[in-house]
This record gives C-alpha cells, sequence and structure tokens, in this order.
C-alpha cells in the first residue's frame, strides 16, 4: 500500500488555494468602455481623456469599486479605443463594443462630426420596437456641438452648455469692462463646433449685452440664439482647421479696430491666429476664445500671445478634487481641461448609477442592465462636477454645468471670475 | 454581429468606392473625382429620404443617377487632360463638390423635425435603415446586393468586347484610336459609369453612416477611392475588394488593438504591400493560375492583360 499521508496536507492545500483563485471565486469586473481620437490632428483630445478615465477608474477602485445589487463589490474595468475622430470608425467601435463587450456604458467619441453620426445608429426612442438602433447607454465627455444627445434617448452628455456660458460672459463683460463696445472676430468655418457657436451663440451673446459689431451692425443679429447666423459669418474674417496663414485674417482684425476680439476655434488655430495678431501688434483691449482652447495645449503653444485672452470653462483646478484630477492626469500622460475632466465625473455618475439601480453583471441580465443604466442615467437631476453641481436636462439627455472665466496669464489659465455661487 | 455585419457594411460601400476608380483605370484615367461624386450620392439621396421622404430604393438610385450625370459632364472636360494635370482637375472637382455642401443649409420641417443640411453643422439623422426596422444583417444585404451586381456587372465587361476596349484605350491611347476606337465615347463612358458606381456607394454610405458633413468627403478618401483598385491590382475586378478587405478589415479594424502604433504599421503595411507585389495584390498571374486552376483558364482574355500595370 502506499502511504498517502505525506502528500495528503499540501493537496488539500493546493486544492483550497486552486478553488480560491478558480472563476468562481475570482474578483467581479464591471467593464465600462472609452473611444476618442488617439490618432489624427485631434489625439491630443483622447489621449486626455483617457488619462482621465484611467485616473478614475482607479479613485473607484481604490474606494472600494462598485456596488452590485447583491452587495458584493465590483471591480471597476475598462478598455479604449481609437476612433480616431471618423463617423465610420466612431460607429463601428460603437458596433463592436455594444455586440462583442460586455461593457455596460461607453464615454465618447470625442468630436461632435463623429458623435452626430455615431449617435444616429442608437435607437431613437426607447422602448420602440420598430427602430432597430443601438440599444446601449452613452455618456460623452468631449463632443459639445449643441443639441447632439437628443439624437437618441440612449446618448448623454456631460459637456458644457454654451449659450449660457457666453450669456453669462458677456453680462460680465459689459459689467466688468464699461468702456469696452465694439467687438469683431471670426472662427474655423469647417468645423461645426467652431463655426456653429460662434456664428449663432457667441455673437448674439454678444448683441444681446450691448456690444456693437465693429464693421457696422450685422444684419439678422437680434440677439436670439442663431439670428444671423449666415450673415455673421459673411461680415467675419474667418479661417480654416488646416490654415498655417493668418495674414489676411488678422490684418481685418486690426482695421476693425474693435475694442474686443473674438477668436472662436480650437487650440491648434486659436495660436495660429493668435501669434499673427501679435506679430501685427493688433492690441485689443479684451479678447474672448472658444470653451475648447481654455486647454494646455494654448498655454503650451501660444503663452504669450495669448496672454489676456479670457475663455469660459467648466473645469478649473479651483477645488482640491479639480486639483487632484489635473494632478492624476498629468501622471497618466495627459491633461485635464473641460472636455477631458468630464471623463472623471463620468466615471463617478456611473457608478452611481450602477450602485442605485442594482445591476446583475451577468451575461444574461447584460441587456436589462444596459437599459437599467440608461433609465438611471435619465432620472438624475444632479450630479456632483468637479467644481460644482451639475444640473441635468433631462428631456435632452443634456448637462448644465457650473463653470468659471478663465484668463490667459503668465502661462497659465488664472481664474477671474467664479459665477457658480449665482448659477 | 452586429460589429461584423457594420464591418462587412463598411467593406461593401468602400469596395464599391474602389470599383468607381476601377473602371477608370482601366482606360488610364486616374480620377480623384470619384470623392465628388460619392459626395453628391450621399447628399442627393439623404436629402430624397429624408426631406422628401422616399423609400431608399429610389433615392439610391436617383443619387447614383445625378452622380453619373455630373461624372458625365466632368467627363468631357476632362478629356482635355491627363495624368497629373487630371488628378490636379478632378481634385478641385472634388473641393468644388464639398465647398458646395460645407455652404448647403436646407432645413426643412418633416413631422415638426427639423432636418436636412445644414452647412457646417453637417446633415443628421439619416436613419432610413433604424427607422424602418432593418437591421444590420438586412442592411448588409442591402449593400451587398449592389456590390454582387456591380461586380458582376464589371466582372462580365471584362470579358466581353467592352472591356477589351476600356483595356486598350488604358494601354496605348494612341494605338486604339488607330484601331478605331473611339476615345472620346470610351473615356466618358467610364467616367460617367464611375460616377453612378461613386453615386451608389455615397448613398448606402449616407444611410450606413446616418450623418455626413463636408469633412466626410476629403481628399483622404478619395485617395482611398484610386489606392483600392491600385493596391489590389487592375487585372481583376476581385482584386478591389481584396485591397479594401486588406484595409479596412485588417489594417484598420484588425490593428485597431494596438492603438497608437496603428497609424505608423498602416502606413508600413501598405508600402510593404505595394513592394512584394507592384501590380496588385491580385496581379495578373494570380487571376491565371486561379482561372486554371478552376479549368477556366486561358492564355490570353480580358482578365489578366494589365498584369503588368
Amino acid at each position: 500500500m502506499f502511504n498517502l499521508k505525506p502528500i495528503m496536507k499540501p493537496a488539500v492545500m493546493a486544492a483550497a488555494l486552486s478553488a480560491l483563485i478558480s472563476p468562481a471565486f475570482a474578483e467581479e469586473t464591471v467593464l465600462i468602455a472609452g473611444w476618442g481620437a488617439k490618432s489624427g490632428p485631434l489625439r491630443s483630445f483622447g489621449v486626455n481623456s483617457e488619462a482621465v478615465l484611467k485616473a478614475a477608474v482607479k479613485e473607484v477602485n481604490d474606494s472600494g469599486g462598485i456596488m452590485l445589487s447583491d452587495g458584493r463589490n465590483a471591480t471597476l474595468e475598462y478598455i479604449y479605443f481609437d476612433s480616431a475622430c471618423n463617423a465610420e470608425q466612431a460607429i463601428s467601435v460603437a458596433r463592436k463594443v455594444a455586440s462583442e463587450t460586455s461593457a455596460l456604458i461607453g464615454i465618447g467619441p470625442t468630436c461632435s462630426g463623429a458623435a452626430a453620426a455615431m449617435f444616429g445608429v442608437f435607437q431613437k426612442t426607447v422602448g420602440d420596437d420598430s427602430d432597430t438602433g443601438l440599444q446601449f447607454p452613452i455618456l460623452t465627455d468631449t463632443a459639445v456641438r449643441n443639441g447632439l444627445a437628443k439624437i437618441s434617448q440612449w446618448t448623454f452628455r456631460n459637456t458644457p452648455n454654451e449659450p449660457d456660458m457666453y450669456d453669462k460672459l458677456f453680462a460680465w463683460v459689459a459689467k466688468t469692462y464699461p468702456d469696452l463696445k465694439t467687438i469683431y472676430g471670426g472662427t474655423e468655418t469647417d468645423q461645426g463646433h467652431s463655426n456653429g457657436t460662434y456664428s449663432k451663440v457667441i455673437v448674439q451673446a454678444s448683441k444681446r449685452h450691448g456690444f456693437d459689431w465693429a464693421t457696422g451692425a450685422i444684419e439678422g443679429v437680434t440677439g436670439d440664439l442663431g439670428s444671423g447666423s449666415t450673415e455673421v459669418l459673411d461680415s467675419s474674417s474667418n479661417w480654416l482647421m488646416a490654415d498655417t496663414n493668418f495674414s489676411v485674417q488678422a490684418r481685418a482684425f486690426k482695421k476693425s479696430n474693435a475694442d474686443i476680439y473674438i477668436i472662436s476655434s480650437h487650440p491648434f488655430t486659436t495660436c495660429g491666429m493668435l501669434k499673427e495678431l501679435k506679430r501685427r501688434r493688433a492690441e485689443p483691449k479684451l479678447m474672448i476664445g472658444l470653451t475648447s482652447s481654455s486647454s494646455a495645449e494654448v498655454m503650451k503653444g501660444c503663452p504669450d500671445a495669448a496672454e489676456g485672452m479670457i475663455i469660459p470653462t467648466s473645469f478649473a483646478p479651483i477645488t482640491p478634487a479639480a486639483e487632484k484630477v489635473a494632478m492624476l492626469a498629468n501622471e497618466n500622460g495627459g491633461d485635464a481641461d473641460l472636455h477631458s475632466a468630464a471623463a472623471w465625473e463620468n466615471v463617478m455618475i456611473i457608478k452611481r448609477v450602477i450602485e442605485s439601480v442594482g445591476i446583475g453583471n451577468t451575461p444574461e441580465t447584460l441587456v436589462a442592465d444596459r437599459r437599467m443604466i440608461r433609465d438611471g442615467l435619465e432620472t438624475l437631476e444632479m450630479t456632483d462636477g468637479l467644481i460644482g453641481e451639475v444640473q441635468r436636462v433631462q428631456d435632452e439627455g443634456e448637462a448644465l454645468k457650473p463653470y468659471v472665466f478663465v484668463q490667459a496669464t503668465e502661462g497659465k489659465w488664472a481664474v477671474i471670475h467664479d459665477p457658480r455661487a449665482m448659477q | 454581429m452586429a460589429f461584423y455585419f457594420g464591418l462587412l457594411q463598411t467593406i461593401g460601400i468602400h469596395t464599391l468606392l474602389g470599383l468607381s476608380a476601377y473602371i477608370l483605370l482601366l482606360t488610364g484615367q486616374l480620377s480623384l473625382a470619384q470623392v465628388g461624386f460619392f459626395a453628391i450620392g450621399a447628399y442627393v439621396s439623404g436629402i430624397l429620404t429624408v426631406i422628401f421622404e422616399y423609400h431608399i430604393v429610389p433615392g439610391l438610385f436617383l443619387g447614383a443617377l445625378v452622380g453619373g450625370l455630373f461624372a458625365f459632364l466632368v467627363g468631357f472636360p476632362a478629356l482635355r487632360v491627363k495624368g497629373l494635370m487630371l488628378v490636379v482637375a478632378t481634385i478641385a472637382f472634388s473641393e468644388i463638390v464639398r465647398l458646395f455642401f460645407f455652404n448647403l443649409n436646407w432645413r426643412v420641417s418633416v413631422n415638426g423635425v427639423e432636418v436636412g443640411p445644414d452647412s457646417t453643422q453637417g446633415f443628421r439623422e439619416i436613419r432610413f435603415y433604424a427607422a424602418n426596422g432593418w437591421d444590420t444583417l438586412d442592411v448588409v444585404l442591402f449593400v451587398w446586393l449592389f456590390v454582387v451586381i456591380v461586380m458582376a456587372l464589371l466582372w462580365w465587361l471584362d470579358r466581353v468586347r467592352v472591356g477589351a476596349t476600356l483595356r486598350a484605350v488604358g494601354a496605348d491611347e494612341l494605338a486604339a484610336q488607330s484601331s478605331g476606337v473611339n476615345i472620346v465615347a470610351v473615356k466618358v463612358s467610364a467616367m460617367t459609369g464611375g460616377g453612378i458606381i461613386a453615386g451608389l456607394a455615397g448613398g448606402l454610405y449616407a444611410h450606413s453612416a446616418t450623418y455626413v458633413d463636408h469633412l466626410t468627403f476629403s481628399v483622404l478618401l478619395a485617395t482611398f477611392a484610386v489606392a483600392y483598385p491600385i493596391l489590389g491590382g487592375l487585372s481583376s475586378v476581385f482584386g478591389t475588394l481584396i485591397a479594401v478587405i486588406f484595409v479596412q478589415g485588417v489594417l484598420i479594424e484588425g490593428m485597431r488593438f494596438l492603438g497608437d502604433w496603428r497609424n505608423i504599421l498602416f502606413g508600413l503595411l501598405i508600402i510593404i504591400a505595394m513592394n512584394v507585389r507592384p501590380a496588385g495584390l491580385i496581379d495578373g498571374k494570380v487571376v491565371l493560375r486561379i482561372r486554371e486552376a478552376l479549368g477556366t483558364g486561358k492564355k490570353s482574355g480580358g482578365e489578366g492583360h494589365a498584369e503588368t500595370r
């Protein structure tokens, strides 16, 4: 007979250990997916978003993970895809995530154009069985063009509300700088966000608060959103995103002799335009920029030329939480700005919703879980933001985020006005 | 499966776009106007199904027709230039089309919702498929029905006198003319045919993506359109399909997991492919081998003529 006694004890221990590390005892995970531009000219947006997303996921896990309906805690995991700000690729990734992964919700896809296309392949109205669109919740962090979330009831955004921001900005400028009366500006016309915000929001807001167009009143602009937008573009000196020469535009700006210049473009051409204005010694009394330019790219690319520019933004490191996110983003190789910082808030919103709706988190309940998360997002009235509470506009899937006005000062964005108490 | 069906849609649409350039390349015309016809087809069919609430079939048909009409009109002045000058002229045409749609603002209220092209804000919610209960499999079958028809038509053309005429013009225009071939008719017909196919592809794209704007129809897409048949080879209509599968399926989707390295490898693999197979992935020799293996091999014939191209 063999003596089994010497090997029994190690065998039992090995069996117990293997049971502990077997799938049945493996740590449960909740998966979310992110995608955005990690290649192409807008790569920095995706890099920043992923950096913040990574930090937020770690924060959730460090604080115990996500509690499931049965009381167990699950670890939050994320996957991130490059969709290159391309409509076809954004749609493809959305389909991949929805049909090939167990991700419960998506955060993406950076650009407004890609979002406009991607949102279109989602089911328009929840529960409409005749609509075969994707049924997968999205909570976008970056795409800021007006009104996108309305495309589908499965799509939500946590992006700034620019009409409100610019309205308050011009009200504040009118009060703070009573001597400034005239404005002149331009935009990168081939970018929907820059162009739309400029021609439909910014110029109208300036009109509403008593500013005059430096080269004569623009026909049709009444102060109402979108009024006279075509005429606004005709009366402005514009450029394209791929432009590298801004001499004609800068000359027109200088010739306008306006008190305030409006430069509505993304960081890349904002810097080009600002440098040309500086070279030509065009010296307005104030410059106002597009929300998207309140980012590190401008401070890295043209801090001297941008000196004095004012921009409303929904992110600035003015609270301990915002400071922490800015630091963590840097540690992860990115920057926190008004776009990317929303990824942090989104992860916290997702945690809150998942814990409140009580998901099963099994392959069998995946479809129902996604629907519950969508419904949970829709019922939110208020969420915690990095610089204050964020109101949800439930019918539209949009957000009303708190904001501050920042000014380029010695190579940094400095908060010069904090209207949060009044919001 | 929605992802794979979606990928098949993309491959199908890009194959049609590539085939629109293929037919022109057979006649020796390198055109970057295909993206212009693609844009025309996309906007026309989108406007018809969204604003005028047409069914997608007549919408696509008319989009293709308008694309073909513009190609026909472009075909005549294009006869005056060739080679690099034709490339420049056709880029100019595509830019004119792109800038036209960049400025096109045609918003109307349909069922209480404002729809239609909104210049730089793009043309949203071209949702015929989803709104009419078509699932991704239905859409794939629909797209590939057109792909099969167009490929079969081009394959057949390549095996009859018309194909030989096209290739003759492409191989040596002067010799073809000396043999009594009507160069004007051949080139304009090829341009028109390419325009119809590109317009059809554009219509399918608009309904698949649900959104188009002027940025969609960039020079990059025009480059892809001519790169597909060149990379795939002009010896067979199937070369374009293989190239699209290689680019869209392998390089873009298959390597997505590589993250930032994807774009570097993308260019590198295309360079390697072009060096290893200078006459295209499916060159004349491959075509002959396949035909011999199938027992249909001929020492001469329509396919295989352009193997040295």
